[in-house]
């Protein structure tokens, strides 16, 4: 592996607010084993560029998928070292799931750490342990989606069971890895009063989680998968309202569960 | 900007004994004629007698302090009205047209109107002009013609060492014209009209403390308030001002009787005051807001969005802790007081009271849009370069105006032309002719398909650049200099440096440093031209140099695939190296062209400066379609901001893009920013990051807009201008923009609920 490793890139956000602490530059790799119902990056499926065009626009087809080497993308997230300094901000890997692209996605996270970058993984957690671990010395903050409670209702919404992804989190959780739990809350689908329940209990079970963060649904991505001539999962969730985020923050309020917030 | 025609019809005086229309604008004419040939400077002191107190207006019901003005059509004004003696010549014969004169009296404005349309300032400096001045710069109409270069005739940015005044108050600045009067061996007439104008000064308190008394005496709640005006009126005439309020009525009367409307560093002059006042508990901290707000809104009524500046914080301040505590208390008043007016600036420094940045962005967050930020740390030394000044020098660096530098009451700094650089682009792609006009514009330079490379298109782009700086330095030297001849203005050579010390009226050998600048238009617009140009012409070479031509001619009708692709080249504000190494060649090449202009004109600096106000949307309206992508007749790009809609790359990028151009070779240049309402309240912490990562990158000042409902909806109605405005729902970040229509709305319904 090598600053010459080549990956995927779907996109690089930069003076990114929301993933993670301080001012960072998210990286979005290509590619994600799970397909959940809610996905808002149909375009981050796939591991491989692809191409689509957007209905009854002039702006011609658009590429999804950029191949880079990890000297170019720490180029990139070289450009804002000033703001990180300020801020506390540093890189964060996103996707797709970045674990996926793993020798580009370790390669990254090592150059960060080689240059005294702050790193963030945002992942589903799902793949080999072994991988995970590997990782686990570059990554300063682990942003880990926690999408269902209940086997079935995990497979039926995301396509795998929960299994790998609780035994990976136990794994790291005792290696000592700081984890921030990242909740996607899709009303009338995975809001259930045992989800609420199943999240209390984290709360109290890992007590050393950097916290746990109900992310509200919402459902911007509708549009990119005509663009993308995918189906469109069928999803009879409803946009959370002021009554319901009330509901979340009171039962995580009444449970004593300071640990968590809706973002 | 000048006010123009038009608007003089707001200026129209209601003093007691001129009660008729133009019956003041006659009495300032036949005193002017009766002293033509006086010495300039007791011309000067007749005229401002006849002006003040007539112009000045009635102390209105809430005012705390006496001191609001309107203009005469014809008169004598350093700032608001134009150059030194001016007439409206439009409003005075709409006036003529609408209200009825006697055939006599008829007789006598028509006349008056004959002699100032040589007599008037503007008239002679225009009249002055030599041959290849009147060929380099043919027209005046820079709103309404198309052209590369045009001259603009004022005087601006004027501020006054209000310290002086105070310490000195009236009997002591009449005391030190009397002596420096009686040191002279010979021609003494400054120094005597500096006297008479004084008198004219206290004249005006005079007039107010009348009026303030007689308010009073008619009783009702404001009886006391009135009483102790009429006090402090009459007291400023026979000494120094003691308190506060004292202090801050003999400044506004003077600014408005100087003719000048930027107010300088008002924390270090009114600071010791406010302590004083404070620690004696004459007044309390809510009685010292209610004076600012009242001075506040004093300075909107004398209304000038452009102007009247008052700056707070920075380094250089001798009492730094009562300047502090007076800064707090003007932007507390800018956050209370909801006008556009004063334009509050903070100067700051690594190490000052943090206080003062932490008020700033709390009143920026809740869309003031004030105050504006200078960074001192960058400033300084750049002021030191662009000036050639000292460290202790470059730290009274003072921006006025839209943002154009100077030194404290020590220079002046005066823009006195525009150029559309995007002009000189368009005129060298066609060969010295003007698209626009199909006329021949500046000068004639080789057909673009005679061009071997890159270079060559650069060299006829800089040739027109450089060929109009040099004529437009040449142009405010003289407008100095014939203005100079015309007046020595009074009470602005009193209170500038050195003009007393050395004897000399501030714009004939009196002003330290006797400076000028060139506003410039289009910056980024022709570097992000020319490095598409480059790109697709002569490196990827996927169209020739006349298919751009012709691209742009047509408006890039029959050209979609072409406009598309330069619209895809690197663009400034995006932290791209290609896109921002050109607008760094093309801003030194200005800014250097500008500099060396200096000797040759006779002046001590002559600086671009990079600003922002209608200019750059007069300007795009004559100008054709650019390589950037920019269509006919679309804006120019604002200051050395991206073009609207042209930074996607995220806040920190752009901010990068920004402070890669050398602050040290220009007397200012506009930052604009926008950011949403909340990354001021849910995220100011990592607001305060990226600030301070920019300032400490090297930015030097930021203009911040807290995006507003009404930004929204323009980016609902307009995305292509709204690429980077970013909003925050549920769990992540999106470009406004990239949202489907109903959540957007969403969006706003909720930015509305904050």
């Amino acid at each position: 592996m090598s600053r010459e490793t080549r990956g995927i890139v779907l996109d690089i956000q930069r003076a990114a607010l929301h993933d993670g602490p301080g001012v960072r530059t998210t990286v979005f790799l290509k590619g994600c084993p799970l397909r959940c119902l809610w996905c808002h990056n149909p375009e981050s499926w796939k591991t491989d560029p692809e191409c689509a065009v957007a209905p009854g626009q002039d702006e011609g087809p658009k590429t999804y998928g950029l191949p880079m080497t990890v000297a170019e993308v720490m180029g990139e997230v070289r450009k804002d070292l000033v703001y990180y300094e300020t801020s506390g901000g540093g890189l964060t890997l996103s996707g797709g799931e970045p674990t996926l692209q793993f020798e580009f996605c370790a390669a990254l996270l090592r150059a960060a750490h080689a240059g005294g970058i702050h790193t963030c993984l945002d992942t589903c957690g799902f793949g080999p342990a072994e991988r995970f671990l590997e990782l686990l010395p570059d990554v300063d903050l682990f942003l880990w989606d926690y999408k269902a409670t209940g086997r079935d209702l995990h497979k039926a919404l995301t396509g795998v069971t929960p299994d790998t992804i609780a035994r990976n989190f136990r794994l790291l959780y005792e290696r000592g890895a700081r984890i921030m739990l990242r909740c996607p809350m899709v009303p009338g689908i995975n809001d259930g009063d045992a989800h609420l329940e199943a999240l209390a209990g984290i709360a109290r079970d890992f007590p050393d989680l950097a916290g746990i963060e109900l992310l509200p649904y919402h459902d911007w991505g509708a549009g990119k998968y005509e663009m993308l001539g995918l189906p469109r999962p069928a999803l009879a969730a409803h946009l959370p309202d002021e009554d319901l985020l009330r509901k979340w923050r009171g039962y995580f309020e009444k449970t004593g569960c300071a640990n968590v917030v809706v973002a | 900007m000048t006010m123009t025609d038009s608007t003089c019809i707001e200026c129209a005086p209601r003093g007691e004994i001129f009660d008729r229309p133009l019956a003041l604008e006659l009495a300032f004419t036949d005193t002017y004629r009766r002293h033509r040939n006086d010495p300039i400077a007791l011309r000067e002191a007749k005229c401002l007698r006849v002006q003040f107190p007539a112009i000045l207006q009635p102390i209105d019901g809430r005012d705390l302090f006496a001191g609001r003005i309107r203009y005469p059509l014809v008169g004598f004004s350093p700032e608001p009205m134009g150059l030194g003696y001016y007439c409206c010549f439009k409003t005075v014969r709409e006036t003529l047209e609408k209200l009825p004169f006697s055939t006599a009296e008829r007789e006598s404005v028509e006349d008056m109107l004959v002699f100032w349309e040589a007599e008037c300032t503007h008239a002679k400096t225009r009249a002055a002009f030599p041959d290849s001045l009147r060929r380099a710069l043919p027209s005046d109409e820079w709103m309404s013609t198309s052209g590369i270069a045009f001259p603009l005739y004022r005087m601006a940015g004027i501020t006054l060492d209000y310290g002086k005044l105070l310490e000195l108050g009236i009997p002591g600045l009449k005391r030190l014209a009397r002596e420096q009067a009686a040191s002279c061996d010979g021609e003494r007439s400054l120094f005597d009209g500096m006297g008479a104008a004084l008198d004219v000064l206290e004249d005006s308190c005079r007039r107010y403390a009348r009026e303030a008394a007689e308010l009073a005496a008619a009783g009702g709640e404001r009886a006391r308030e009135l009483e102790q005006m009429s006090e402090i009126l009459e007291a400023l005439t026979s000494r120094a001002p003691e308190t506060l309020r004292e202090a801050i009525q003999l400044f506004w009367l003077y600014a408005l009787l100087s003719g000048t409307w930027n107010y300088g560093r008002m924390d270090v002059y009114l600071g010791g005051f406010l302590a004083d006042d404070l620690e004696s508990g004459r007044i309390t901290r809510e009685e010292a807001l209610g004076l600012l707000r009242s001075l506040w809104r004093l300075i909107t009524a004398y209304d000038n969005q452009y102007n009247n500046r008052v700056f707070v914080g920075g380094r250089g301040r001798p009492d730094e802790k009562a300047a502090d505590q007076f800064a707090l208390l003007a932007i507390e008043a800018t956050r209370t007081v909801i006008t556009n007016q004063p334009q509050l600036s903070l100067r700051f420094y690594e190490g000052q009271n943090p206080e003062l940045m932490r008020a700033a962005l709390t009143c920026l967050g809740e869309g003031r849009t004030f105050p504006i930020l200078y960074n001192d740390d960058v400033n300084i030394p750049a002021v030191e370069r662009a000036f050639g000044a000292g460290p202790d020098e470059a730290a009274e660096y003072m921006p006025y105006g839209c943002g154009e530098y100077t030194i404290n009451h020590a220079s002046v700094g005066t823009p006195n032309g525009v150029i559309n650089l995007l002009k000189c682009l368009e005129v060298a792609l066609h060969g010295g002719i003007d698209p626009m006009t199909r006329q021949p514009c500046g000068i004639p330079t080789a057909a673009p398909d005679r061009f071997t490379g890159f270079e060559d298109l650069w060299q006829a782009y800089a040739r027109q650049v450089e060929h109009h700086l040099e004529a437009l330095a040449l142009q405010e030297k003289l407008t100095y200099d014939v203005t100079g001849a015309a007046a020595p203005f009074l009470l602005v050579s009193l209170l500038t440096d050195d003009c007393v010390r050395r004897k000399k009226e501030v714009f004939s050998g009196g002003v330290r440093r006797l400076g000028g600048t060139i506003e410039t238009y289009g910056n980024i617009n022709v570097s992000d031209s020319l490095c598409a140009i480059r790109r697709l012409v002569y490196e990827d070479r996927v169209c020739t140099l006349s298919d751009i031509i012709r691209a742009c001619d047509a408006d890039f009708s029959g050209f979609e695939d072409l406009h598309r692709r330069l619209l895809g080249a690197p663009k400034f504000g995006n932290d791209l190296g290609e896109a921002d190494d050109m607008a760094r060649r093309t801003h030194d090449h200005v800014c250097l062209s500008a500099q060396a202009q200096a000797a040759r004109a006779g002046l001590d600096t002559y600086l671009v400066v990079i600003i922002n106000n209608s200019a750059n949307v007069n300007f795009g309206a004559h100008t054709a379609a650019s390589a950037d992508g920019r269509r006919l007749g679309e804006p120019l790009a604002n200051a050395v901001n991206p073009q609207a809609g042209r930074d996607r790359s995220g806040t920190t990028a752009f901010l990068n893009s920004l402070t890669k151009l050398d602050p040290g070779i220009h007397a200012g240049a506009v930052q604009n920013m926008k950011f949403s309402r909340g990354l001021f309240t849910r995220n100011r912490p990592k607001l305060e990051a990226m600030l301070g990562g920019y300032f400490r990158s090297g930015g030097t000042q930021a203009m911040i807009t807290v995006v507003s409902r009404d930004d929204l909806e323009a980016a609902m109605r307009e995305p292509e201008k709204w690429g980077h405005l970013m909003v925050r729902v549920g769990g992540f970040s999106a470009r406004f923009i990239d949202l489907p229509r109903g959540t957007q709305l969403d969006v706003l319904a909720r930015t509305l609920n904050e």
